[in-house]
Order: structure tokens, then sequence, then C-alpha cells
């Protein structure tokens, strides 16, 4: 029996130091408080020698992102860096990231969707070179970003967000302008139109088509604009009323729904709302028939009204317990300089948010983006918005199909109370 | 009242029939579909035929999905790595769970030492909570361990170090084996260890087989620990639960379903396989031993 018990004592011993080992490991970056305050330029951050960084990319831009890096060892061959690039969906970044910040990324890419989740865990660390990154960027993707006053990723793409996506066989592009249009002439097609209407990142363009708008997050709580209620119920009885009267046409489903559509033989969806992220597959399955263009408009009360959508941006943020914090920061600038931003819209068609990288011609011929583009003047930006949005407003958009969904009472009390569950946290 | 016997059997026969069928075809109707439609040359996620239809070209079935499964080795997808580091994992696990568990109840079953019985019932305890509660604390004992950076040998450990709890049924089973078989043997100067190999494992072919089974089969289609252990490192070192996975998410469904599809049908041969191979153990063995006289 004592034999015993000495065993277990000593094997608790060995657990104890392991894990202490493994502590102090992780300990290294605790004493780095003297950081610099946004107006270091990239060039002269000191960059650790011997440094390891880890980086995420997502799947499609790996390949880019790996050549990116090689670039950025060349440029400094004195340093001894080593650069491990992993694939890793932007749309699960945060998530991977919060599990476990130690052993994450060095320097990873997210959509704006996730910032607001990152900054709570104050796992992002502040731009050392903001004064160069705002200088460089589109004005609104430095907004985006920026919290008090202190620039907190870089801004790498600013194409985030949804247009119409049709097959030209079923929808003219006259149709293509109003949602009516769209919509008969999927009727007259017998195909479907979708939107992914349970999606609060699709479906906040309902109640934004009718004024509501994002206000900032104050004291945790969403604020939104000073809007005119019975303007917004008004604007979300007439999609309604759409969606009831082209209840066997109209389909809410995800927006992968829509490419699956254009697949199948012979074609089960007309056109839907779709994000740049699907379109490389939609081009693919319509090939000629391809179409895109802004959002159509949609008429509330005889009066053509413009469907607002909601716009985002893609960002290169530094892990804020990363070891090698200035090489980091020097890599992230270089992965979203101008020339980088370039290549990755010329790589994979993503939009750069670098204003002179703008008007190369693979953003300019390209013809999502320039829809994109033009949906983006008819935005509100991705900025500011509180983790429970998402939800409620996918509820709301839920409920303007459902058959209950016939008078403005009941639509104006499901309004109040997305906004109460986004506003109660 | 029917009075006939004969027409009364017949007729519960047919409704039991009817209801079993029934309940048969809803159970084997996923697994045909996924069989049939991996062959499919049409559509992609969210098919609204039944039965695929003949796509643009006016083909129905292809291989396609197959080949592009093994060859199409991108930066979203690798399944042949996925399958190979599965494979490697399973078969470890296998090995080291199955002579753990042996090992623990041939000693639980024929060896008589202090604590024996206190040491049975702690490990019926400890085997009945269940495994998500401790996946959290695994992850971080490993990080502590440093061996987070290698998750197949992490998996290994994590799928065969706790096997040998597994012990209650091989121990039933050895426990039916007569003991006279081993005094016979001791009388022949033959060890512990040597009874065990000799003696009571070639006696328990059925007991083996089973335990193999279910031991490649843990590791092979596990998900949830594998997720967490695999989940941040890089895409090489996944496994096919975690790679199916990455077919059908928001992200690419579009693009990989298919593959996702004839995936889930190769990821079932190897299980068929190795059943196939071990079937006939199963009803040999047992009968075959015996005490004479």
């Amino acid at each position: 029996m004592k034999k015993f018990v000495a065993l277990v004592l000593a094997v608790l011993m060995m657990a104890s130091v392991l894990v202490a080992c493994g502590g102090g490991n992780n300990g290294g970056n605790a004493g780095n408080t003297d950081t610099p305050k946004g107006d270091t330029p990239a060039e002269s951050l000191e960059i650790e020698n011997g440094a390891k960084l880890l980086v995420w990319s997502a799947d499609k831009a790996v390949d880019l992102t790996k050549k990116l890096c090689e670039d950025f060892k060349a440029a400094n061959a004195d340093k001894n860096i080593e650069i491990e690039v992993q694939v890793q969906g932007e749309d699960a970044a945060a998530t991977q990231l919060l599990k476990d910040p130690d052993a994450a990324a060095d320097v990873f890419s997210f959509a704006s969707d996730q910032l607001s989740r990152l900054l709570k865990a104050d796992s992002l660390a502040p731009v050392f070179s903001a004064k160069d990154v705002i200088a460089r960027n589109s004005e609104d993707s430095v907004t985006v970003a920026t919290v008090d006053g202190e620039l907190m990723a870089f801004p790498e793409t600013c194409d985030n967000g949804y247009c119409l996506i049709y097959d030209k066989s079923v929808v003219s592009d006259e149709q293509a302008k109003t949602l009516e249009g769209v919509l008969e002439a999927c009727k007259a097609a017998g195909v479907k139109f979708v939107i992914d209407a349970g999606n609060g990142f699709y479906s906040c363009m309902f109640p934004f088509t009718g004024g509501l708008k994002i206000d900032g997050i104050k004291d945790d709580v969403q604020q939104f604009n000073d809007y005119n209620e019975d303007e917004v119920v008004a604007t979300l009885k007439a999609f309604s009323d759409l969606f009831h009267k082209y209840s066997d046409i109209f389909m809410s489903s995800e927006d992968s729904r829509i490419n699956a559509g254009f697949q199948e033989t012979p074609h089960t969806v007309g056109a839907g709302i779709d994000g740049p992220w699907n379109v490389t597959a939609d081009l693919a399955a319509l090939g000629d028939n391809f179409g895109a263009a802004k959002l159509p408009t949609i008429n509330v009360k005889g009066e053509d009204k413009q469907i607002i959508s909601l716009h985002g941006f893609k960002y290169i943020g530094v892990n804020a317990v990363s070891k090698y914090p200035y090489a980091a920061q020097a890599l992230a600038d270089f992965l979203t300089n101008k020339q980088s931003q370039v290549e990755r819209a010329k790589a994979v068609a993503w939009a750069p948010s670098n204003t002179e990288a703008l008007s190369d011609p693979a953003v300019t011929e390209n013809a999502a983006l320039s829809a994109i583009f033009e949906q983006k003047q008819y935005s509100v930006l991705q900025s500011g918005i509180a983790e429970t949005f998402w939800t409620p407003m996918g509820a709301l958009g839920n409920y303007l199909w459902q058959e209950s969904a016939n008078d403005e009472a009941s639509i104006k009390a499901q309004l109040e109370k997305a906004i109460m569950l986004i506003k109660d946290e | 009242m029917i009075k006939s016997y004969k027409l009364r059997r017949i007729i519960s026969n047919a409704l039991i029939y009817i209801l079993l069928g029934g309940l048969g075809l809803i159970w084997i109707s996923p697994l045909v579909y996924m069989i049939i439609h991996s062959f499919r040359a049409d559509g992609g996620a969210f098919y609204s035929h039944i039965l695929p239809w003949p796509n643009a070209d006016g083909v129905r079935f292809t291989l396609q999905n197959y080949v592009d499964l093994f060859t199409k080795a991108d930066n979203t997808a690798n399944f042949p790595q996925w399958f190979l580091n599965t494979f490697i994992i399973a078969i470890f696990s296998c090995i080291i769970s199955t002579l753990a568990v042996m090992m623990v109840s041939y000693a639980f079953s024929r060896l008589r030492f202090p604590a024996r019985k206190p040491l049975i019932n702690v490990g019926m305890i400890l085997g009945m909570f269940p495994g998500f509660m401790t996946m959290i604390a695994i992850y971080y004992l490993l990080k502590a361990l440093g061996i987070l950076q290698l998750p197949h040998l992490a998996l290994i450990i994590c799928y065969s170090a706790g096997a040998g709890l597994g012990y209650q049924i091989s121990k039933g089973f050895f426990d039916t084996i007569p003991r006279a078989l081993d005094e016979a043997a001791t009388i022949d100067g033959a060890t512990k260890n040597q009874i065990f190999w000799k003696i009571i494992l070639p006696m328990s072919k059925p007991i083996i087989v089973y335990t193999i089974l279910t031991s490649f089969i843990g590791p092979w289609t596990d998900f949830v620990l594998a997720k967490i252990i695999v989940g941040a490192q890089g895409q090489q070192y996944y496994t096919v639960a975690i790679g199916l996975q990455i077919f059908i998410d928001k992200e690419h469904k579009s693009a990989y379903f298919k593959q996702f599809l004839a995936g889930s049908v190769v990821v079932a041969v190897p299980i068929t396989a190795l059943f196939l191979f071990l079937q006939r153990y199963y009803v040999e063995g047992v009968t075959a031993g015996g005490v004479k006289g």
C-alpha cells in the first residue's frame, strides 16, 4: 500500500512539473508593455530574429498567402523568419482563435462579423503601423475596424456584401431592376427565387430598406438610429406581401441553394441574393447566362425603394498573445499592402480595400464585384454590430414569409420583439 | 372472429411482415440514397429529384465523384491524406486497445491479487462517466505535455490509453473458459503469461474479433475528440470524419457535395472489409476446445 501511495505522489509531482513548464512558455509576451502607438511605419518595426509565425488563411487564398509569405521572408532574409501557413476558414477564425489563443495563429484573416467577438475577448493587437494603413485603405474599411481611435486590424478586402445573381435566360436585365420583375420572371419560368431570409446577414436588408440603421454599441447594447417605425413596418409588409403572392416561387434557404439550383438539370433556381464567395461557382454553372446586378428595388405604397444591404470587409488581425508581435505586425502589414491586394484580386478575385488597388482591371472587369460595389452605396456598413444582432434579425426575416405575417400589427409586434431581443443583453 | 387458425396466422404474419418491412425500409433508405447519389452526375447539394436525373450532357451515373475524391487533393480537401491519417490512427489504436483490453480482462478473470474487487468496481464506475466531460481537460493536458503538435500521436494516446476500462465483456467471456485448463497448463509448467497467450487467447477468437472491430470503428468514426485535438491544426492532419464535415460546411457545400457522398461510401469500406475478413472467426473458437473427461 505504501508503495502505491508513493507512486501516486510521484505521478502527481511529474504532472505538476510538466504543467508548470507549459505555462512558462506562454507567459513570454506578458512583460511587453511598451507597444508602439500606431505611428510606426512597417519598415521600421524591429522584427524579432528567428521569429516563428503561424498564419491562418482561407483555403481559396492559401496558395497565394504562402507565396506572399515567401516574399516577406525574402524581403527580411537577415531575420531567419519561419512561417507556417494553415488553412482555416475565415468564417470560423474567431471561434478557433477564442478556443485557445495560445495555440492559434499569430496572423489570421477574418470577416468583419467576427470583429466584435474578437474585440470583446481582447484578442486583437492594435495596428502598430496604423498611420500608413489608414492612409492607403478606403475610409469605410478603416472606420469599421477603429475602436476608441485605435485601428485594431488590417483591412484586406472590401467585398463582403451581396448582390443579385440571376440566370439571364430567365430574368432579363430590365426585370432585374425590380424585385417584382425578378419574381414575375421566375414565376413565368417556373423556377425559384432564393433569399436566406432566416439568416440575419441577409434578412437585415428588410428593415434596413425601411430606414432602420445601426448606430454602434453603447454599454454593450446595440444602438439604432431614430427610425420611423411606420415606414419600417410598411416596407416589411411590402416584402411579406410579395413573398406571399409568389409563395411557390420565393424560397428561403441558405445561399448555397442558389448554386445548387443552377447546377441541376433543368435549373430549379432563376435568381437569388448571393455573396461573392459563391460567385465563382455560379459563373461556372451559368456560363454565358450569368448575370449580376445591384439589389433590385421594391415597391412600397407606390414608391420604388432601393433595397439596402449590409456591407462588410475582411481583415487580417494580429493575435494579441503572439510571441513575436513585431514580426507578426510586419507580416500582416505586408499581406495587406497594395501589391498583395492586387495579387489577391488577380488570383482569387477578392476586391481590395486599398484605394489605389481598386482600379486594377482584375477588379473593374469582374461583373459580380462591380455589382457589389454599386450596391455598396446603398448599404449599411457592418460596423459596431452586437453579437445579439443576428439571431433575432434572422427570426424576423423568417417570420415575414410565414402565413401569419399578413397584417401590419403582427409584423410590427415581430419587429419590436426583434429590436428588444437585440438590445437585451 | 376468424375461426381458421391458418388464416389467423397468415393475417398476423402478414401484418408483422408489413410492419417490419416498413421499419427496414425506413432504416435502409438513407444508405441506399447515399450510395445511389454518390454516382450521380447532375446537380450539387440540395437536390430536388429523389433519383438522379440525367445532367445537361445526358449522363445519369458516373464514377467521377470517386475519381475526384481521390485525385483532386487541394487546399480545401485532401481525402487520400485524411484516409491515410485515419487508417494509421485506427490501426495503432486498435492494436494497443485490443491488447490492453485482453490483458486487463485476463488479469481480472484469472489472477488473484489485493484490491482486485475494488479495482474492478473503480473501472466500472470510471467507464460510466461520459467521455465528453473530460475532453477539454484532455486538450489542456496534451497541450501542457507538448504533444498537441503531434496530433496523431495525441489521438492514438487518447483512444488507447483508457481502453483497458472496457474489460467487462471480455472478462465475462474469459470467466466461462474452465479454470481446469489453466490448472492443467500450470501442471505442465506454463507460466501465467504463457497461459494467456497459448491457452486463453486461441480459445477466445470471437471476443477478440469483437474487441478488434469496436476498437477500430471507434477511432475511425470519432468526430468530437478528433475535432478538438486536430481541428486547430492544419488540414493535412485531419481525419476522415473532420474532413467529410469540411465538405458540407456552408462554404464548400456547393462545390464538394457529391464528393462528400462518395467519401461517405468509401469510409464504410475498411470497416466492412475488416468485418468480412474477421467474420468467420465469430463462429469458430469457443466450441473447438474444451476439457476432456
